[in-house]
């Protein structure tokens, strides 16, 4: 009896699961839910942990939101390597800074794993995500000749050290995407960790003072998850916004109506108007006509 | 000769007089006001509960209140084809029509304007406009170019019936104490004097030449609401051609309808002939051909690109939800009133009648199809809505709406065709003189 007992309790939870946490996919059924787990350093500043659960609906992997999640750094038996206690969220992310209590464990070693479970669900205990990652940092620089070199350095038990192989993308930071700075979108790292682009876009419009932001980014590195650094340089053309806010438009507020089309609305109004009153009046005098010949 | 004319005048006026309402004229009223009445019902539900009890969403927020308004600014513009036109192009047997077009322009752009207020919601809104329009905005010019249309539509039906009211005035006991007071009110004044009637004449010629820019700018302002909208099927540099031609052909087949039923009520055959109907049967093939062309310029050029954006608006149209009323509305609309009129046989009052009917009904239907399957194909994706936005269909207030504004459009084509001489008596008076001599 006990199996079955368990198996109930089991179905119970991915019922209320379901119902309770809003899944995203809308028309999601019970099926088994998958996390995967990334690990992301941005300027070299206080990384996170990012995990995604997912389940199978209809053989297509939908994201669900709503399922809550427990972050540990290097195992999930001890509580003192808990990052946090997550939701995800409706893109069915959840992600968590590593807190300053666990610097110390960071810093102790030149890898370490990521792991993210299912609180308090046995159903899914068997499921877990992780992801292990060295510590590893990545630094941009520029020369006067419009090079950019992105260096990727490892840590290892002597310090950091340059780290050759890896694929660094360099680019140019806009508004909904990346743009590439030449017709080069990845560059790899040589002996000495470097990987460096020649910056092919001149006339690309900077803001005001034609600074533009240069990215150079590891994405879903096996070794490193993702690192990302950026740097503002002035080699954008200077950018004057133009504001039409204030100018006679044809999509401008009513006080701001084009002279033409107010003189010419007004010119036509009045001339037909002024035809229609004529004939208004022409009427009354076609009455006093009638008038006078009674 | 003179005894024959004087003779002659007295059978055209007996014959031409307004007649009472008979059992069918008055049964017919009253299905009409019914249909007001649950319309009125319906505005009264939207008034108290707002436009929730349309189907109206965010993505169909024109739904068949437009459709209904472009179907009758169009039908006002036979006004000025009849009247202003023909008159100016001194098209002699399109006199005993020119009343009726008028009464027909007049009802129409009445109800254009209500259903405008209508679709607007709370009735203030209307008021708003005036007072925070934006002159840039081409609804703004369709309220102005409306206005001005319905004064003018109103003068020239007013201008030619001075002469008639001072015969109206001269029949007291058959008209009814009611009615003479509003004749006396109308045109006591009218004596026939030369200079009255060369001030009138000047007037209606003058309103003759101010109608018919008005009447163009009010159906391509129409037309402008549509496609200064960056949006599938509306983004065309032709449709104000392309809505002023169906308009002429909705009008001109309005009037087919219109003469046969009043030459039947009424007993009108020997005013409007079967020669009334030969002619207007090829105006309308005339105008429906020109529809035509303008439709496969509509529809056959983007479809020939077949633009992304304008693939599912298209498909949806030519083979999907759409189909069946869309070739419906061009087989009706367009292509068996030219067959039928295409021949002498279908020139008869009968058949000219069904072609007539057809037009009407498929005109309608095409302006459904103008306005709705567009908004809901916009060019951003629908996205995260519930899933009755992505579908529309009327709700039973809307259609109670619309169909009442249809029957109040009948319902003040047959008032003004029981209060007013349906044909000009003078005007044919005059005819028959010059025709005599």
């Amino acid at each position: 009896m006990k199996p079955l007992h368990k198996k109930l309790l089991g179905l119970l939870f991915t019922a209320l699961l379901f119902t309770g946490y809003n899944a995203v996919g809308q028309d999601a059924k019970k099926g088994s839910l998958s996390i995967s787990v990334g690990f992301y350093s941005q300027n070299n500043q206080v990384p996170y942990v990012k995990a995604k659960v997912k389940t199978k609906v209809d053989g297509r992997f939908k994201t669900v939101a709503g399922i809550p999640l427990a972050l540990y750094i290097n195992n999930g038996d001890e509580s003192g390597n808990l990052i946090a206690n997550v939701v995800t969220n409706e893109k069915g992310e959840a992600a968590a800074t590593i807190p300053a209590s666990l610097k110390a464990k960071w810093g102790a070693g030149p890898s370490h794993t990521f792991l993210a479970t299912f609180k308090g669900s046995k159903e899914y205990e068997a499921n877990t995500g992780d992801v292990t990652v060295g510590r590893a940092k990545i630094d941009i620089d520029t020369t006067s000749d419009r090079k950019i070199t992105a260096s990727v350095y490892a840590m290892s038990d002597s310090g950091w050290k340059p780290v050759k192989g890896v694929d660094v993308i360099v680019a140019i930071k806009r508004l909904d995407a990346n743009l590439n700075v030449n017709e080069t979108a990845t560059f790899s790292t040589d002996s000495t960790g470097t990987a460096s682009a020649d910056f092919k876009r001149d006339s690309i419009a900077g803001d005001a003072n034609g600074n533009i932001t240069l990215v150079a980014k590891v994405e879903d590195n096996d070794q490193f998850g993702n690192l990302y650094v950026e740097k503002t340089v002035p080699w954008g053309a200077k950018f004057t916004p133009v504001s039409t806010f204030d100018r006679r438009t044809l999509f401008a507020t009513r006080d701001k109506a084009p002279i033409w089309l107010i003189l010419m609305a007004t010119s036509i109004i009045v001339v037909v108007w002024g035809i229609l009153f004529g004939l208004v009046v022409n009427l009354i005098k076609i009455k006093k006509l009638g008038g006078q010949s009674a | 000769m003179e005894n024959s004319n004087a003779l002659a005048s007295e059978k055209i006026i007996q014959d031409l007089l307004p007649q009472k309402f008979g059992t069918k004229g008055k049964v017919f009223v009253g299905v009409l006001l019914a249909f007001c009445l649950v319309g009125l019902f319906a505005y009264y539900r939207q008034l108290r509960y707002g436009l929730v009890v349309t189907a109206m969403r965010d993505y169909v927020s024109w739904g068949i209140y437009i459709s209904n308004f472009v179907f009758f600014v169009a039908i006002s513009l036979v006004g000025s084809l009849i009247t202003a036109v023909f008159r100016l192009a001194n098209v002699e047997w399109s006199k005993p029509l020119t009343r009726i077009a008028e009464i027909i322009a007049v009802a129409a752009i009445i109800f254009a304007s209500l259903i405008i207020i209508v679709d607007m919601g709370s009735p203030e809104r209307f008021y708003f406009l005036f007072l925070y329009g934006r002159i840039q905005s081409p609804i703004m010019w369709d309220v102005i170019v409306i206005t001005t249309y319905f004064f003018i539509s109103i003068l020239l039906l007013y201008y030619p019936l001075l002469p008639d009211l001072k015969i109206l005035l001269r029949f007291k006991e058959k008209s009814g104490k009611g009615l003479n007071k509003l004749y006396k009110f109308l045109g006591s004044y009218w004596k026939e004097t030369p200079h009255q009637i060369k001030l009138g004449d000047k007037a209606i010629n003058i309103l003759c030449i101010t109608i018919i820019p008005v009447a163009f700018s009010i159906h391509t302002v129409t037309s402008w609401l549509f496609a200064t909208t960056y949006r599938p099927g509306w983004d065309s540099t032709n449709f104000g051609a392309y809505f002023i031609s169906g308009a002429f052909l909705v009008g001109a087949g309005s009037v087919v309808v219109a003469m046969y039923i009043f030459r039947k009520a009424y007993s009108l055959e020997q005013y409007i002939t079967p020669k009334h109907f030969e002619k207007m049967g090829r105006i309308v093939v005339l105008l429906a051909l020109l529809y035509l062309y303008f439709n496969i310029n509509e529809y056959l050029v983007p479809a020939f690109k077949m633009k992304k954006s304008e693939e599912a608006h298209l498909n949806g149209l030519f083979a999907g939800d759409y189909a069946p009323l869309f070739w419906f509305a061009i087989l009706t609309g367009m292509i068996i009133p030219i067959i039928i009129l295409l021949f002498k046989k279908g020139r008869r009052p009968v058949p000219a009648f069904i072609a007539g009917i057809m037009v009407v009904v498929g005109a309608w239907f095409k302006r459904y199809l103008i306005v709705t399957p567009t908004m809901l194909h916009p060019f951003m994706p629908m996205y995260n809505v519930p899933e009755s936005y992505h579908h529309y269909f009327p709700s039973w207030e809307e259609w109670a709406i619309a169909i009442g504004s249809l029957a109040g459009t009948m319902l003040v084509i047959t008032i003004l065709g029981r209060i007013f001489p349906i044909i000009p008596i003078q005007e044919t008076i005059n005819e028959q003189h010059e025709t005599v001599a």
